[in-house]
């Protein structure tokens, strides 16, 4: 039996975060992972994150699992790969099925950080091939080079299933509908509004009741439900496609938590099961902590912050620490986590669906919420939308209270202000003068910035919009301008392609379009 | 397995149109048989699981667990929340048994 101070089980986002937590205080620990790669979900996100600078806000996920890894190894915290934990046993001896064998392991302290796994949904033929987790699709395109399909109907409208639905897109599949049994998008306006205008149809209140086909989807049934999601008769639809991906939410792995017997329950704003924790993240068996997706699904961001905080307290009660370091660190960490933790996302909020206006006041958009993109009547409720001034400018459609600040640090000319509520709408300084840059539209996670000039050129007005797309198009090329809903708008012409270091890989792509069209025109597609 | 009557039954089990749906993909367990065990007196995920081996494949109940749970809900007209979960027991995930040859507990503590 090996001894160790700290068993962080689980080497995704909050686990390694933990362990270099641990490790800085020069506390003995071990990370036991079953993946043959550390990092957790976090190198299948290639698009940008949310929240705050401070925290990694804008830089692309798997990024910010390398520089984690870096960090890991640098303080040489002891990563076993390929590592199974099979069970925690009465005072914290740890079984371990690692090179062929079962291993023992003893602690004084165990951080569960086992993660969480994809929900699934029944329906007539939901176990034929070709009917994946949407976080399966992302491991088969982003890990393995793989393309799920080529047709694709994603059912679930939460963050997962809009951001793996762009990815699809990105990797060159077709998007045939994102449906969801709920009435409203579930995820964030942004990137769905980033789906609806490549022209991908949302269908709300609807389910999907039938997967054709006999060895392989060929087809997929859906169908409009009820109040209480009853799908309703003789509203059925077949979308031809040949993969379905379900995004409906993520069970906490807490196996092990109730392998060793933590007070346990079903706590439905948690997405499960999960131990009973207290403030710091203790079970009620003293030493066994949880932290991340396992204690409560929630982002990496958070699962990140909440490492660090867990395994301070860890430091605190092994002496590593004073109880004056414990409590500045931890602290902080609560600070931190309750930026993340604001808006109308956040886990207090889960499943409310009252809200009618944002924190400023300004009306929330019902048709973001039933269609995926808003209409330009509710946009001009929003000051950082209507802002007019001769010459370049950003426009900002930026309509939900998400912790997000990015774009208040891109500006060089500090432009455009979030303040120390990083949930508070981007507002517009009048008093700066935009330069064009385009930073600002290449740092939004959501793709929600846009710059408008309506008076440099003769022929038309120029509006520029992060583009993700390969292959990037070209000045001078000729296609179609599409409205936030993908609808064709009106031919465009290329006139500008910046693609920087600092823009990290979102090209910032700038169309001229008639003038009648400077407030429909919002993406483009090439002829 | 002796059956554990819950109550003893007043009406005949009513099948449903979509009972042959596969429900535990791992043990090819449909929603008919959780019905039938649920009918049959068991009331909890443990009781199911013995009774049937749902959440006893590969996966160990990671995709069924809550599907199981719903349907058992609807059945016995509770709230999901209170029908409770698998307990998680050693191994949480499947070992080959040959694995288990290769205990190494005798190893003397270092």
């Amino acid at each position: 039996m090996k001894r160790h101070e700290l068993i962080v089980i689980g080497a995704g986002p909050a686990g390694l975060s933990a362990a270099i937590e641990a490790k800085k205080s020069g506390m003995d620990v071990i990370v036991f992972d079953e993946n043959s790669r550390p990092g957790g979900q976090l190198f299948k996100q290639i698009h940008k994150f949310f929240g705050s600078k401070e925290h990694h806000a804008k830089e692309r996920g798997f990024k910010i699992g390398e520089s984690l890894l870096a960090e890991a190894e640098e303080l040489g915290v002891k990563v076993e790969l390929n590592a199974t934990v099979m069970g925690i046993y009465e005072n914290k001896e740890v079984t371990v099925k690692m090179n062929g064998e079962v291993d023992h392991f003893k602690a004084d302290k165990i951080i569960i950080a086992t993660g969480a796994a994809e929900n699934m949904i029944p329906f007539k033929g939901w176990n034929i091939p070709g009917v994946i987790g949407a976080g399966a699709a992302q491991a088969m395109m982003n890990l393995q080079g793989v393309k799920p399909g080529s047709k694709i109907l994603m059912v679930g409208s939460g963050n997962v299933g809009l951001v793996v639905s762009f990815q699809l897109l990105q990797a060159g599949c077709e998007v045939a509908a994102v449906i969801d049994a709920a009435p409203r998008v579930g995820g964030y306006g942004v990137h769905a509004a980033k789906v609806a205008r490549t022209g991908v149809p949302f269908y709300l209140s609807h389910t999907v009741i039938e997967a054709k086909g006999t060895d392989h989807v060929s087809g997929a049934v859906i169908a409009e439900v009820d109040s209480h999601f009853q799908p309703i008769p003789g509203t059925e639809k077949e979308l031809d496609v040949d993969t379905i991906c379900i995004a409906v939410g993520l069970s906490p792995m807490s196996q092990l938590a109730s392998n060793a017997k933590c007070d346990m329950a079903l706590i439905p704003q948690k997405g499960g099961n999960v131990a009973l924790l207290s403030e710091y993240g203790e079970t009620n068996i003293k030493g066994i902590y949880c932290a991340g997706d396992v204690a409560g699904i929630e982002e990496a961001s958070s699962a990140m912050i909440q490492g660090r905080s867990v395994a301070s307290h860890v430091c605190y009660s092994l002496g590593y620490i004073t109880e004056e370091e414990f409590n500045t660190k931890y602290d902080s960490y609560q600070e931190a986590l309750g930026k993340l933790r604001m808006g109308m996302f956040a886990p207090a909020n889960k499943g409310r669906n009252d809200f009618t206006v944002t924190d400023e006041g300004y009306p929330i958009s019902k048709n973001l919420l039933a269609k995926g993109y808003m209409t330009e009547e509710e946009l001009e409720n929003f000051p950082a939308y209507n802002y007019k001034k001769a010459g370049v400018h950003p426009i900002i459609e930026c309509t939900q209270n998400i912790p997000c600040n990015p774009c208040q640090d891109a500006c060089p000319k500090k432009c455009i202000k979030v303040g120390e509520n990083i949930t508070m709408l981007p507002q517009i300084d009048e008093e700066q003068g935009c330069i064009g840059c385009g930073l600002c539209v290449a740092s939004c996670s959501g793709q929600a910035i846009f710059l408008m000039d309506e008076t440099s050129d003769p022929d038309g007005v120029l509006i520029s919009f992060p583009y993700e797309f390969l292959p990037l198009p070209e000045v001078g090329d000729k296609g179609t301008a599409l409205s936030r809903s993908g609808a064709p708008v009106c031919e465009a012409v290329i006139t500008d392609v910046k693609k920087t270091k600092v823009m990290d890989k979102t090209a910032v792509v700038t169309m001229r379009v008639p003038h009648e069209f400077k407030n429909s025109a919002r993406f483009y597609k090439p002829v | 397995m002796a059956k554990i009557i819950r109550t003893a039954h007043t009406e005949p089990f009513v099948e449903k149109p979509d009972d042959d749906m596969i429900i535990c993909r791992c043990e090819e367990i449909t929603k008919g048989e959780i019905r039938r065990a649920v009918y049959d007196g068991m009331s909890t995920m443990n009781e199911v699981k013995r009774y049937l081996r749902s959440g006893m494949g590969l996966c160990q109940g990671q995709t069924c667990q809550r599907l199981v749970q719903n349907i058992i809900a609807a059945e016995m007209k509770m709230k999901p929340t209170e029908v409770g979960m698998i307990q998680g027991r050693s191994p949480v995930r499947p070992v080959e048994i040959g694995i288990f040859s290769n205990n190494k507990t005798d190893v003397k503590e270092e």
